[in-house]
């Protein structure tokens, strides 16, 4: 059945686009945790380029997938699947959009929290392509998607956490707690992207079945 | 896998003298199951309330949860590994003594805590990544 699936020629081109522009996902996101850890508002320009490099990708892929690559009762969920991971670059840019709003330093406790969140994003990034290659060869994608769920809970536990603490703090004017609030809210909305992308693999597995 | 790698930074502290119910609406307010409780004072050493001490030493003998302090019911002084030190060491301790947390110090400061949970889940993702470090 894999074989059948994924042994074509430009089944196997969908597939390395795939890959590739999940690499361009996890580059991103490591790009965004340095500029982070640096607080260089510069560095984060690299998430938008890389995002535009990643959409011409998708591109590719949607259009070698309906060229006929796959089955067609696969198509729909491995395009799904792309457009997952594509919200994911679109919440990251966000975040790096919100980043360039904030002020000259955050509090040294919820800086710490959102380097460890934006890395914690980056191994996700990296787990959903392991995930990914589990899926066509023949891996264990349910522990790889389990992995991460406890990724996901992770970053749950810390928003919480730190939206409790942000409440508490003071600020200057409406914008400056709007981008804070923004900015807190795509960096730990990606986790939840990602977490779908790893349940679209669950599904495309199940609809191979 | 050092402890320090899988180890939650963020710490709950209490103080001794709190009421049992300051300590009950601080767990379930940050969703956790165990509080730091401060020194008394410079010669005190730092004590550990948990969910299991709230249910049987407090609950189950129907005290006054308003009345009862914290240091009554606390265990001291506190389990604790050094940081850097293997996560296996981490298990064999809380086997031994029959705890599912482990505090961890870095000479004499607690820098952090470890639970059967956070074990349980960094093993998991070890096994995920099959080798592949990131």
């Amino acid at each position: 059945m894999f074989k059948k699936v994924f042994g074509g020629n430009a089944e196997q081109k969908v597939i390395d686009s795939i890959k590739q522009h999940m690499q361009i996902l996890y580059s991103a996101s490591e790009c965004f945790k340095k500029g982070l850890q640096q607080w260089d508002k510069d560095q984060m320009f690299c998430v938008a380029d890389l995002e535009r490099e990643a959409d011409v990708v998708r591109r590719e892929i949607i259009s070698m997938i309906y060229e006929g690559a796959f089955l067609p009762f696969l198509r729909t969920n491995i395009c799904r699947f792309v457009e997952i991971v594509d919200e994911a670059f679109d919440v990251l840019k966000d975040t790096a959009f919100e980043f360039e709003n904030l002020g000259p330093k955050l509090d040294e406790e919820i800086r710490e929290d959102c380097i460890q969140i934006a890395d914690i994003n980056r191994q996700m990034c990296d787990m959903l392509i392991i995930a990914f290659d589990a899926l066509f060869n023949k891996g264990d994608l349910r522990e790889k998607t389990l992995a991460i769920r406890i990724y996901e809970k992770k970053v749950d536990d810390m928003k919480f956490d730190l939206i409790g603490r942000l409440r508490s703090k003071e600020v200057k004017n409406f914008w400056e707690g709007r981008s804070l609030s923004d900015f807190i809210s795509y960096l730990t909305h990606i986790s939840d992207v990602i977490e779908d992308a790893s349940d679209y693999l669950h599904i495309i597995n199940l609809s191979m079945r | 896998m050092n402890v320090d790698e899988i180890m939650t930074k963020k710490l709950e502290i209490i103080s001794s003298g709190a009421s049992i119910y300051d300590a009950i609406e601080r767990m379930i307010d940050k969703r956790i199951r165990s509080l730091l409780v401060k020194p008394g004072d410079e010669h005190d050493v730092y004590g550990v309330i948990t969910v299991r001490d709230i249910v049987y030493k407090a609950l189950g003998k129907n005290l006054d949860l308003n009345k009862t302090k914290v240091s009554e019911i606390m265990s001291k002084p506190v389990v604790s590994i050094e940081k850097g030190v293997d996560v296996e060491h981490a298990v064999n301790l809380m086997t031994t003594s029959h705890i599912s947390r482990v505090f961890v110090i870095e000479g004499k400061e607690i820098v952090g805590i470890i639970s059967l949970l956070d074990v349980m889940s960094a093993a998991l993702i070890k096994r995920a990544r099959e080798g592949r470090g990131v």
